[in-house]
């Protein structure tokens, strides 16, 4: 009689950890085989116009990278020149009087898009903001954006 | 005044003559810690800023740590954090040096040159100097730069369990590539 109870319990414990083992192992399974989601799908946090934008960091660079980096953002703005390779298709929104520019590189699925902008289309693009700072090489603010993707 | 317009005209053109940085804001980084136990950290940065001076052999490179796109949310989390690179406190990597054999390099005739590079890297806040090869391609106007070396996670005070569980590789590969 007593031995029955002992093996119900143990059986109990058992199953209960089998359980906790099988939602542990589910959950690290779900965290390490999850993919970002195409950019062109996520809701964007903000939006902006690319000259604001840029003025917003020039002013409090510490303040714009808080406020935005990490974030989804959709910036409409002018297309002041496209960088592409194979692999690559990134857009440049520049601030001609100080030479600070917004960069965006696209996500495969969406480089097409970026290979067909030109130089002076309006477009609106939705990214993740890297946060924005200032180059000792080009001696000017940069804002750098990934996963790109033309907002629709 | 005519011979002073002159000379100043002749300065300026000099001048320009001899401006020799070419710069890029789409240099790619590749990195890659991958291991057999860990596919996962791996990523690109394709809006890294960089500089050479044809003229000097003057090389520099600025990479905004927060804009290497990883496939995974979550190692992409991991890798900006405080316990690893902690992108928050060091927003960028940069590597300032030199070409050191640039008389091996000829950039009026098109072809590929193997270069020796010569600097220093800062990652996670920490210098160290780095030697290594790389190449120069030139094909008209334009120079393709290259260069693949692998770095010590720990030299820049890069450590983790991950790292000691051998799912991070503890001296991942870097390849770069610029196009000037």
């Amino acid at each position: 009689m007593v031995t029955t109870k002992i093996n119900g319990r143990y059986k109990n414990w058992l199953i209960a950890l089998f359980v906790l083992l099988l939602a542990g192992a589910s959950v690290i399974y779900y965290l390490f085989t999850l993919q970002y989601d195409d950019t062109a799908d996520v809701k964007a946090d903000y939006t902006v116009n690319a000259p604001a934008f840029l003025k917003e960091f020039q002013q409090d660079m510490a303040g714009a990278n808080k406020k935005y980096t990490e974030k989804i953002i959709v910036v409409n703005g002018m297309v002041s020149a496209i960088e592409a390779a194979d692999t690559t298709a990134n857009i440049k929104m520049i601030d001609t009087a100080t030479g600070a520019y917004i960069i965006f590189a696209f996500q495969l699925q969406h480089l097409n898009e970026a290979k067909q902008m030109k130089a002076g289309d309006l477009v609106s693009i939705k990214g993740s903001c890297s946060g924005g700072h200032f180059s000792e090489i080009l001696e000017t603010e940069n804002i750098n954006f990934k996963r790109c993707a033309l907002n629709k | 005044m005519k011979k002073t317009m002159l000379s100043f005209a002749l300065i300026l053109a000099t001048g320009l003559l001899f401006a020799q940085k070419k710069t890029t804001t789409s240099a790619i980084i590749n990195f890659d810690a991958t291991t057999s136990l860990d596919k996962l950290p791996k990523a690109d940065n394709k809006t890294v800023i960089a500089s050479l001076d044809t003229k000097t052999g003057k090389l520099a490179f600025e990479v905004t740590i927060k804009n290497f796109a990883f496939s995974n949310p979550k190692i992409q989390e991991h890798f900006n954090s405080a316990g690893w690179m902690d992108s928050d406190q060091f927003p960028t990597a940069t590597f300032k040096g030199n070409i050191t054999n640039l008389t091996a390099v000829d950039f009026t005739k098109d072809g590929k040159y193997a270069v020796q590079i010569l600097g220093d890297l800062t990652i996670h806040g920490i210098t160290r100097p780095m030697e290594g090869t790389g190449s120069l391609t030139v094909s008209g106007k334009t120079i393709n730069a290259t260069s693949d070396f692998s770095i010590k996670l720990a030299d820049f005070g890069v450590n983790g369990g991950a790292i000691a569980a051998g799912k991070v590789s503890k001296e991942p590969t870097v390849s770069v590539a610029a196009e000037f």
